[in-house]
């Protein structure tokens, strides 16, 4: 029976993959910057999945939200290994759209949580870009000063007053 | 370094939760706030709100193809027993109950038995007896997942309900007689049942599972006597 039950789980693991596999591999591509080692990070997330370091609990976190958070995280901790800035100016996540590709992900977000993408409307222009920045580029205050060629006082000044005005948002919606 | 002229806040923004969510602490900063997650429950929680409002941004996450056999070389560092090749489960037919992709994770994750040092090869049973009851208990936001093995009697629950001191939370079963019948008692970081014979029959589709929440050790009249916090109804995969 545990023949059985492995078996059955490396199929359901394949399925995992199949599921997963478009979504988590953008996320760490992003952030690697780099085909091969975003292809061995990726490789590292999915044995980190199967060994279950770091619990799922049904409910907390829907299941792509966790996988997503995963990914993200190896793929930072990857970077800052290597010690790799991005070289040249960012792409200041422009490229992200604004909304979901597919309106059954909206509605699940907005089913569940207040929407964080209309707070980010309401903010300066500059401080919602440096926040998505943030998070779709993987950086540190540090990061998006030397990327942007402000002081780090400055960029921690902008984000800061930026996510302030993201909680009253949030706050109010709640 | 001099901060622009319009930064003077009134007071001082504490947005260290969101900073750190977001990742934008290195250092000694970052360490800061570790601590603090270790020591304000509030803070750790206004964290975890945070890290969910930001991960709504996944959605918008371009997605990229994966290299082209990727996936076997990741099963091959796996080791043990291989997947069955030629018959993929069925688990998206589970999407009535929850998505497909909640369902593979919960027996990836939730519901793999703890890894064993593995016996000698036994025959496997027959394809058509491996049945496998499945059941979201709880709405549709916060499901505790429950599997049932007809053929072992094992019946794995991923997590439980948070309940009060001294309580506990029970899991029921409720058949064709309305009844309900006690299975056991749940732990929250996730229960395995062997079900006595009498009450594996009772485990069929449609078979409705309750959690209740009752005193340390159970309830004491054989039925529930505390809130039913979950139910669900078993569906075969």
């Amino acid at each position: 029976m545990l023949i059985a039950t492995g078996s059955e789980d490396r199929a359901a693991f394949r399925e995992l993959y199949h599921l997963t596999s478009a979504k988590l591999f953008g996320v760490v591509l992003r952030i690697c910057g780099d085909t091969q080692a975003a292809e061995d990070v990726l490789h590292d997330v999915y044995l980190i999945i199967w060994r279950r370091a770091g619990a799922w609990e049904p409910g907390r976190a829907s299941p792509i939200t966790w996988l997503a958070t995963i990914a993200r995280n190896r793929a930072i901790d990857w970077r800052r290994a290597q010690k790799v800035r991005r070289a040249g100016p960012i792409d200041d996540a422009s490229d992200i759209p604004d909304t979901a590709p597919d309106a059954e992900s909206e509605l699940v977000a907005a089913g569940e949580r207040h929407s964080l993408r209309h707070c980010l409307e309401e903010l300066e222009p500059r401080q919602g870009e440096a926040i998505r920045t943030a998070f779709f580029d993987g950086m540190t205050y540090a990061d998006y000063a030397e990327a942007r060629g402000v002081p780090l006082g400055t960029a921690k000044s902008w984000i800061r007053r930026g996510l302030a005005r993201l909680k009253e948002c949030l706050d109010r919606d709640a | 370094m001099t901060p622009e002229p319009d930064t003077h806040d009134p007071e001082p923004l504490d947005v260290a939760a969101a900073e750190l969510a977001l990742g934008l602490l290195d250092g000694e900063e970052r360490a800061a706030a570790l601590r603090r997650v270790l020591a304000e429950p509030a803070f750790a929680a206004e964290v975890e709100r945070w890290r969910l409002y930001f991960a709504q941004l996944f959605d918008l996450w371009p997605e990229a193809e994966a290299p082209e056999g990727l996936i076997d070389r990741i099963d091959e560092s796996l080791g043990g027993p291989k997947p069955s090749r030629t018959r993929r489960a069925p688990w998206p037919l589970i999407a009535v109950a929850m998505s497909a992709l909640a369902a593979v994770l919960l027996v990836v994750i939730a519901l793999r038995p703890t890894p064993t040092p593995l016996p000698a090869p036994v025959p496997q049973v027959q394809e058509g007896s491996r049945t496998l009851l499945i059941a979201a208990l709880g709405d549709a936001k916060s499901p505790v997942a429950a599997a049932y093995h007809p053929e072992n009697g094992l019946m794995r629950i991923a997590a439980a309900p948070t309940v009060p001191a001294a309580r506990v939370a029970q899991l029921w079963a409720i058949g064709g007689d309305g009844v309900p019948h006690p299975l056991g008692l749940l732990t929250a970081a996730g229960t395995e049942l062997r079900l006595a014979a009498a009450d594996r029959a009772r485990l069929v589709p449609g078979t409705t599972l309750a959690i209740s929440v009752e005193p340390t050790g159970g309830s004491p009249t054989g039925l529930p006597t505390g809130p039913v916090v979950a139910t669900g109804a078993l569906s075969a995969v």
